[in-house]
């Protein structure tokens, strides 16, 4: 496994320790398959993954990974209540245009909402927003803005005010520093390069 | 982000080459859903590859409406046409009969070797036409059943289908669950939209309204061949998508004289089309496609009480494919199966291919369908 996608594979094993054996999940923006993989060897999981993208299902189906090719909102609508116990949103939440739609919908069909995302507060993102003027560019997103999917990067803090304002339960909650594999334990929206959350809504 | 640490599995390709069909006689009467019987069936089949000792590497490719049992190789030296999916039967090919035992059965209310309306009734001596039972899904894939049991298969690794044969092939899932190891629907749905009945219907009046129709019990020589042409013709067009038949056809003029006789043939489309439905005529019974469309027209896995309930004792592995371009059987009546099998739990994958065939572009060879199915199979 390159450096690369040791960094990629982040948040599986946090995401592992929230989930327990036998659990249903669903991945949105699942990409190839790797999480849903990795949770099925580890807890034995019911997986379901959804992307857009054609090449990712058939990488999906080569993992033996069930996945469903289409729009994630209307997928969310197909389920009834609490279909699930874990929905993870692993680097997806930044592409989509309604954010706050897509995670009601995922804490209605979800009993937990796994979001893990790249902090824009980031001191590199920071510093090289300031002195460059330019994007959040890392070894996941190595690729200028012309050849990059649509992004909308938060920080943190912009996260945890949203969850407040919606009234979503902050369960558990992991930042890692820039190297997105120690825990960073102090100042996340400044040290933290990725952040991890367990959500769940109050009912 | 490719899967460069997975490298497509690209083996030489082969041809299964020449091949005969074999006809399987169930001396058993057979009951249909609606009641009606036969005192006795025959099934025309072909099989490609070997049929291992443990009987466990067999694969059942259910046909469309306008198919057979002929889906790979070549009957004889003279014959240029393959088999309607050869491309994807053969030795390194994703249905790869190095490693599967194929077998493709022409349906039961077919015309092309199985009984059907066309067939003789052994207790009258004439053929049954109109008297031949209601035709469901249900009763195609029943019948199919028969032949796997000839094969003394308990488990078939996979059933796969295409259109009338996706119908077939979740037909499958749900009546055997036992019987299915895992099974891969392309192009079809869970049901008729109002659109595809309109266009059978209409099909169908024009076999009808041919007074060689004459109710159904026409000699088989002087059939309604009018009436079969124009509904293939139209059918045929729903089986294409308008950019398809646009980047194939045009404008393009066959007959660039128009003052010749004004209702010849003039644009090459025109010319394409009644092609199809000539060369047609000379396959098919017009008393079998009026019951195959009927039967395709009342499949319905929403009824009688919900896709749920109907998809509930499926366990098989399921992956089904929808086009974008098919406004036939559209990528939604594809994708609703899919959903409410993830609602129940199961394990079942929906993709979507962006291809310009239209409702055939399962039968258009295709990298990444040849992929999909070629992974699915080996998973």
């Amino acid at each position: 496994m390159s450096p690369n996608d040791k960094k990629r594979q982040a948040d599986s094993q946090i995401i592992a320790r929230w989930v327990h054996e036998g659990d249903r999940v669903l991945d949105l923006g699942c990409g190839r398959g790797i999480l849903l993989e990795y949770l099925q060897q580890k807890k034995s999981i019911y997986g379901v993954g959804v992307d857009i993208d054609l090449g990712k299902i058939i990488s999906c189906v080569k993992r033996g990974v069930p996945a469903y090719q289409g729009d994630i909102g209307a997928i969310l609508a197909s389920f009834p209540d609490d279909s699930f116990d874990h929905v993870i949103l692993s680097r997806t939440v930044e592409h989509l245009e309604d954010a706050d739609a897509i995670l009601a919908e995922g804490l209605r069909v979800g009993r937990h909402v796994t979001v893990g995302f790249v902090n824009k507060g980031f001191w590199i993102n920071r510093l090289n927003a300031l002195l460059h003027g330019k994007r959040t560019v890392n070894e996941v997103y190595p690729k200028p803005w012309y050849e990059s999917m649509p992004s909308n990067p938060f920080s943190v803090a912009e996260f945890e005010t949203f969850c407040d304002a919606r009234k979503i339960v902050i369960e558990n909650r992991v930042y890692l520093s820039g190297d997105w594999l120690d825990e960073c334990r102090k100042l996340p929206n400044l040290l933290a390069g990725y952040a991890i959350y367990d959500l769940s809504s109050i009912d | 982000m490719n899967d460069s640490e997975q490298a497509p599995i690209i083996p030489e390709e082969g041809e299964v080459g020449f091949v005969e069909y074999q006809d399987f006689v169930s001396k058993e009467p057979f009951k249909f859903v609606s009641g009606g019987n036969l005192p006795e069936l025959t099934l025309r089949y072909e099989t490609y590859g070997h049929l291992n000792a443990a009987k466990d590497n067999a694969i059942l490719i259910c046909h469309a409406l306008s198919g057979d049992h002929h889906c790979a190789g070549v009957h004889g030296i003279e014959e240029r046409k393959q088999g309607w999916w050869n491309f994807m039967v053969g030795p390194g090919k994703p249905i790869d009969t190095t490693r599967y035992f194929v077998i493709c059965s022409n349906v039961l209310g077919g015309c092309q070797g199985s009984t059907g309306p066309g067939s003789i009734n052994p207790e009258t001596g004439k053929a049954y036409q109109l008297d031949f039972p209601k035709l469901t899904v249900q009763d195609m894939v029943k019948a199919q059943s028969l032949l796997v049991d000839h094969f003394e298969i308990d488990r078939l690794h996979a059933v796969i289908g295409g259109s009338m044969g996706g119908m077939q092939t979740v037909q499958w899932a749900i009546d055997f669950p036992d019987r299915v190891g895992r099974y891969i629907a392309l192009a079809c749905g869970a049901r008729h939209t109002a659109q595809a009945i309109a266009f059978n219907d209409t099909g169908r009046q024009a076999i009808i309204s041919d007074p060689a129709w004459q109710q159904g019990s026409y000699d088989p020589e002087h059939g309604p061949d009018q009436g079969l042409a124009v509904a293939r013709m139209m059918a045929h067009i729903t089986y294409l998508s308008d950019v398809g038949m646009e980047s194939k056809f045009g404008r393009k003029r066959r007959n660039a004289d128009e003052s010749k006789e004004h209702f010849e043939v003039e644009f090459e489309v025109e010319s394409y089309l009644r092609y199809q439905g000539a060369s047609f005529v000379s396959r098919f019974d017009a008393n079998s496609y009026l019951y195959l469309t009927k039967a395709l027209d009342r499949f319905d896995l929403h009824g009688p009480e919900s896709l749920d309930a109907t998809l509930s004792t499926v366990t098989a592995p399921g992956l089904v494919v929808g086009f974008t371009s098919d406004w036939l059987y559209p990528p939604q009546g594809n994708r609703e199966i899919v959903e409410s099998l993830l609602r129940l739990g199961k394990h079942a994958t929906y993709a979507e291919l962006a291809m310009d065939f239209g409702h055939d572009s399962f039968l258009v060879r295709a990298p990444r369908l040849y992929e999909l199915i070629q992974r699915f199979l080996i998973r």
